[in-house]
């Protein structure tokens, strides 16, 4: 089939109903910029919960220093129980020396302390992402069942609030997800459907003049696709003008400091672009099916 | 016109019934046959039966009951692919005229040329040479809806025969026209009657019928072939 009649028949359906396609133009764009904002911002809470996981360290507090063979069977046991970077043991004289070197030119204020006075203390670096960050409350839970530990220090607020907020962004991921399928799908198989009936009149002459299925159906499909690349790469192009803006406005300290903002991959750019074009041309295939009887 | 018997028959009705629901007969056991390159007359009163006629040959309609063949093909064995091939063979000009009122008159005769991947050049040629013939030209970029009957008709003529149909089917192609432009719509139609078209035109035009002669005239009253007067005979 000829490309020029396929899109001289693509401009003639666009022209018909150009209203309906604007509008469909439009949620397809917004779907796909809702979605890739959210998608973009999980991305960023997972890089930062990643480089957040780098600088977690759970403190273990000791009743007593324990033995050589005991520090090896503690060892043993919490690296049983998940996968740990580092395991460091400070007998109560380097905590005292730690506290000295933090107090800094304020350190004579210990002097008469005893240099035994503080309890000994075990440093656990685990490795983690954002993930398992939930889970570290349980990795807590389980250093406080140690023999001699009286109690385990972490950023507990921190770690549960970052948690639960993942937990938000990835819901609203899903369900943004599910609008831009519901919208990409639906509202271009109702356009194309549109576009059927205002043209049925011309749709039934060119059957009866002998013009092929493929000669109907490729400009309407052609259509779908075309609200898919414009629908996606406008809604991309606006996410990347709001990225720029985010940047620009809150480029300071704080949280968006601590997030160090990065755009989406060009592979997940590319997949959502190839998604949504996807999803456009599969509600045009559907609406030309369950419109076309021919 | 000359016709050859041993020439094969390029349509054909064996014993063709059509009843529209509940029960109107528009044909009954209607038989008769065509040969390519004939020029025939189909006539009868208003309501006789002549445009379910030709809306069977071009398969808009199909029988209740009997045979069709057209272009040696039976019409209710073929496949899609095959009545779309079928249908571009096929020009028809319907009694309503069936153009799209939003295009032009140059769009809507392009048509049957487009969906056969016709060229440009000789899209623009052909449409030029008919609107010429068919004193159109000063309507060529005029909305369809825009024209009068007579002008409608003699687009839709033009569009039927813009892909110089093997077989042209005209639905009272005379009816809203006077006689000036009556004898240029026959003049087309003789134009492709010897470039070897076979052309059934469906008119009770006495006009017609008393100065142009057809290899057949037929006869249809009350949905049955009553007459069947062969010029050979």
């Amino acid at each position: 089939m000829k490309l020029s009649a396929i899109l001289i028949q693509t401009v003639r359906n666009l022209r018909q109903t150009w209203g309906s396609q604007i509008m469909t133009l439009a949620t397809v764009t917004l779907s796909v910029l809702i979605f890739s904002f959210f998608f973009l911002i999980f991305l960023n809470l997972k890089h930062a919960g990643i480089r957040l996981g780098d600088n977690i360290r759970l403190l273990v507090y000791l009743d007593h220093q324990p033995t050589a063979a005991a520090q090896a069977k503690i060892r043993s046991e919490i690296r049983s129980f998940g996968k740990v970077d580092k395991i460091v043991f400070k007998s109560s004289r380097d905590a005292f020396a730690q506290l000295k070197r933090q107090l800094g030119p304020d350190r004579d204020v210990l002097d008469d302390f005893d240099p035994e006075f503080l309890p000994p203390f075990i440093e656990v670096y685990p490795l983690r992402s954002l993930s398992s960050l939930s889970h570290i409350n349980n990795f807590a839970n389980f250093l406080a069942t140690l023999p001699g530990a009286q109690k385990v220090q972490y950023g507990r607020g921190w770690i549960e609030r970052l948690g639960y907020f993942t937990q938000l962004i990835r819901l609203i991921l899903f369900l943004s997800g599910g609008l831009l399928v519901l919208t990409a799908t639906f509202m271009v198989s109702s356009t194309i459907r549109l576009t059927v009936v205002s043209r049925r009149p011309e749709l039934e002459i060119m059957r009866l003049i002998g013009a092929s299925r493929s000669y109907i159906q490729a400009p309407l499909l052609l259509e779908g696709l075309l609200q898919g690349v414009l629908g996606s790469g406008l809604g991309i192009a606006c996410l990347y003008l709001l990225f720029n803006w985010l940047q620009h406005h809150f480029n300071g300290p704080g949280l968006f400091k601590l997030l160090q903002l990065t755009f989406l991959p060009p592979a997940m750019t590319g997949a959502i672009l190839s998604v949504s074009i996807l999803l456009c041309t599969t509600g045009s295939i559907v609406s030309i099916r369950k419109s076309l009887r021919l | 016109m000359d016709t050859e018997t041993s020439q094969p028959a390029i349509i054909e009705f064996i014993k063709v019934n059509k009843i529209y629901p509940p029960d109107v007969v528009a044909l009954r056991d209607v038989s008769f046959s065509i040969k390519a390159g004939e020029m025939i007359f189909l006539t009868g009163i208003s309501g006789a039966g002549k445009s379910t006629l030709l809306k069977l040959i071009c398969a808009m309609e199909h029988p209740t009951k009997g045979l069709i063949d057209v272009q040696g093909r039976e019409l209710s064995s073929i496949t899609p692919a095959e009545m779309q091939l079928l249908r571009q063979k096929i020009g028809m000009a319907y009694q309503d005229f069936k153009l799209l009122p939003g295009l032009t008159v140059y769009q809507n005769i392009a048509m049957p040329m487009e969906v056969t991947y016709t060229p440009n050049r000789t899209i623009k040629d052909r449409i030029n040479y008919l609107l010429d013939l068919l004193n159109l030209t000063d309507k060529k970029h005029i909305r369809a809806g825009k024209l009068s009957r007579g002008e409608q008709q003699r687009a839709a003529l033009a569009r039927a025969a813009a892909n110089y149909p093997p077989i042209l089917l005209a639905d009272e192609p005379t009816g809203n026209l006077d006689q000036d432009n009556a004898r240029l719509v026959m003049k087309l139609f003789d134009q492709l009657n010897r470039a070897g078209s076979t052309i059934i035109i469906a008119t009770h035009d006495p006009l017609i019928l008393r100065d142009y002669s057809a290899a057949q005239t037929l006869e249809i009253r009350q949905g049955e072939l009553i007459k069947n007067d062969t010029l050979d005979n």
